[in-house]
């Protein structure tokens, strides 16, 4: 249960475009690590790479401190689910798991026993072809416990998932963090996975932008507007103080990841008036595309600057 | 070891678990049966050789071709299909080890295109037998068991060959459109005329050397013996292609 996640300087081209930019972060045990960003950022790249599905230009990516490929037993020690569409048409999915179960040697009991965890045990005998997107989700998180591992990949898994499945699902993240587990869960909405995440890596045109706590992040969130006729004594101050500050205009100055309180206090100290203080915080999801959007604007303005 | 032979059964699995191979195994095995009737409802009609002589139980035992192209298209699906259907990705995850899960793959279908050879070859045979026997004869001329023999490597060959092409051809539907075209049309009619003198060296022709009886002028075919080295190598060039595909290729 000690095993934990490894991205070393990981870089991935495809032909001239840098999928995966030099990216390092480490995953631990015990919690439930969300990787996020927008839709080509990288995140499927990195966990295929992960995988051992692809072979990286530069860098690692470990599991355990070794490559994917290298596991002694790879379906008792990883379990991933990448995609929903990985299944034979023509196949139960009983029969699925069983090919799986077969190849590992693992008892045919487990697939009944997972296929019961996910709630597929009454259509174990049917045709894939014939699944909802959420069944082939149910499908591939079945896949992914069948050797009941220690680390768990999850990309995108509550695509195609009811109001239902969605909550059994952040429950069963939880419990297996609770565990002892590795949860490593993909996503491109911050939302989607809050109430789930203890740890938040997010990632942007394959660069990481952030690697924190979901509390921390939570803080971010926090936004206090000062109005005042000495705005930019202002922003030194509170710049000076620590506090992630911008002029809103000639007379409003926002301090982000700041409490009231220790704006006034630190106004009152250094002798600003204050006109006005108000609380304004952000919701998660804009601080989200906040961090995306400064780092495709960036990526942009260097491309330009190039 | 234990590994490998998990390997096998898992693929044994899979291809007992779709239609494909109950399907096309049956196809085969009612069209070997009826060629071998149809033959030899002919037989001594219209010019053909009359029933019981050599040259018509040739004729009826020329259905060795049809196991070969049934081989063919399952190896092509069993390959190709893991990745049409993505079957490949949850299986790799599992047992990550490329080259051996290539290797089991193409020894499970190149053992059950043996077997499999040899059941239709001897359907048909038996079928031969029962026919000649319905009219009071009782022998067989003495190239059937050379021919029993060259059906199974053939389909062990052709197995082989599709397993390959359907690594090779990630479009499955393409690479079986390509392979038939090839085996019935490309080889057999452009090549054949165009370049005849080396289209006995093709792979369909060397099949057709194992699986057919020699034809009047047997310098346009090879020996069984090379033939058999040829398809062989065929196949092996093939599968150092597909393997070498495989090892390097990312998983989509």
């Amino acid at each position: 249960m000690s095993s934990a996640i490894s991205f070393q300087n990981l870089t991935k081209r495809y032909g001239s475009v840098l999928a995966v930019d030099d990216l390092s972060f480490d995953v631990e045990p015990g919690q439930v690590t969300g990787f996020l960003g927008p839709n080509g950022s990288g995140k499927t790249t990195t966990l295929r790479i992960l995988l051992g599905l692809a072979v990286p230009a530069a860098g690692t990516a470990t599991i355990g401190g070794l490559a994917y490929h290298q596991l002694p037993d790879p379906v008792r020690q990883v379990g991933a689910a990448l995609d929903s569409n990985t299944f034979h048409p023509g196949r139960s999915a009983a029969q699925h798991l069983r090919i799986i179960a077969t190849a590992t040697g693992l008892p045919r009991r487990r697939v009944d026993e997972v296929l019961g965890l996910v709630g597929l045990a009454d259509v174990a005998g049917r045709r894939v072809g014939g699944f909802s997107l959420g069944m082939r989700q149910r499908l591939s998180l079945a896949g992914a416990l069948l050797g009941d591992p220690g680390v768990l990949v999850f990309d995108e898994p509550l695509n195609g998932l009811d109001p239902d499945g969605i909550r059994w699902l952040r429950g069963l993240l939880r419990e297996l963090a609770a565990q002892g587990r590795t949860v490593f869960v993909s996503s491109h909405l911050l939302s989607e996975v809050a109430q789930t995440v203890d740890d938040v890596v997010v990632l942007s045109r394959g660069r990481l932008r952030a690697h924190t706590t979901l509390s921390a992040l939570v803080a971010r969130t926090s936004v206090v507007r000062v109005r005042t006729p000495e705005a930019s004594r202002l922003l030194d101050v509170l710049a000076s103080a620590g506090y992630q500050v911008r002029l809103v205009d000639g007379s409003t100055v926002e301090a982000r990841s700041a409490t009231a309180d220790a704006v006034g206090m630190a106004a009152a100290a250094a002798g600003v008036t204050v006109l006005e203080l108000s609380r304004q915080d952000e919701d998660l999801e804009t601080l989200f595309f906040d961090l995306v959007n400064t780092s495709q604007q960036n990526s942009q303005n260097q491309e330009i600057a190039a | 070891m234990n590994g490998t032979i998990r390997l096998a059964r898992a693929e044994l699995r899979k291809l007992f678990t779709t239609r494909a191979l109950p399907v096309s195994f049956a196809i085969a095995i009612v069209l070997a049966v009826g060629s071998v009737i149809v033959d030899a409802m002919v037989a001594g009609k219209n010019g053909a050789a009359p029933l019981g002589s050599d040259a018509s139980v040739y004729q009826m035992l020329k259905f060795g071709a049809i196991p070969c192209v049934v081989l063919l298209i399952l190896g092509i699906l069993s390959a190709g299909g893991e990745f049409r259907h993505r079957t490949i990705v949850p299986f790799l995850l599992a047992t990550p080890h490329r080259a051996r899960v290539f290797a089991v793959k193409v020894a499970v279908i190149a053992v059950l295109g043996a077997l499999f050879g040899a059941l239709v070859f001897g359907l048909g045979e038996i079928t031969i037998v029962a026919t000649l026997a319905a009219h009071g004869i009782h022998h067989l001329p003495p190239g059937v068991g050379r021919l029993y023999l060259g059906t199974v490597i053939s389909s062990a060959c052709f197995g082989m060959i599709g397993v390959a092409l359907g690594v090779l051809i990630r479009n499955t539907i393409g690479a079986i459109v390509a392979a038939i075209a090839w085996t019935l049309f490309v080889e057999q009619v452009i090549l054949a005329a165009v370049v005849p003198h080396i289209e006995k060296w093709l792979p369909t022709a060397a099949a057709i050397g194992l699986t057919n009886a020699p034809g009047p002028d047997p310098s346009r075919a090879l020996s069984p013996v090379t033939a058999g080295l040829v398809l062989t190598g065929y196949a092996i060039a093939l599968l150092v292609a597909a393997s070498r595909t495989t090892m390097r290729r990312d998983v989509a």
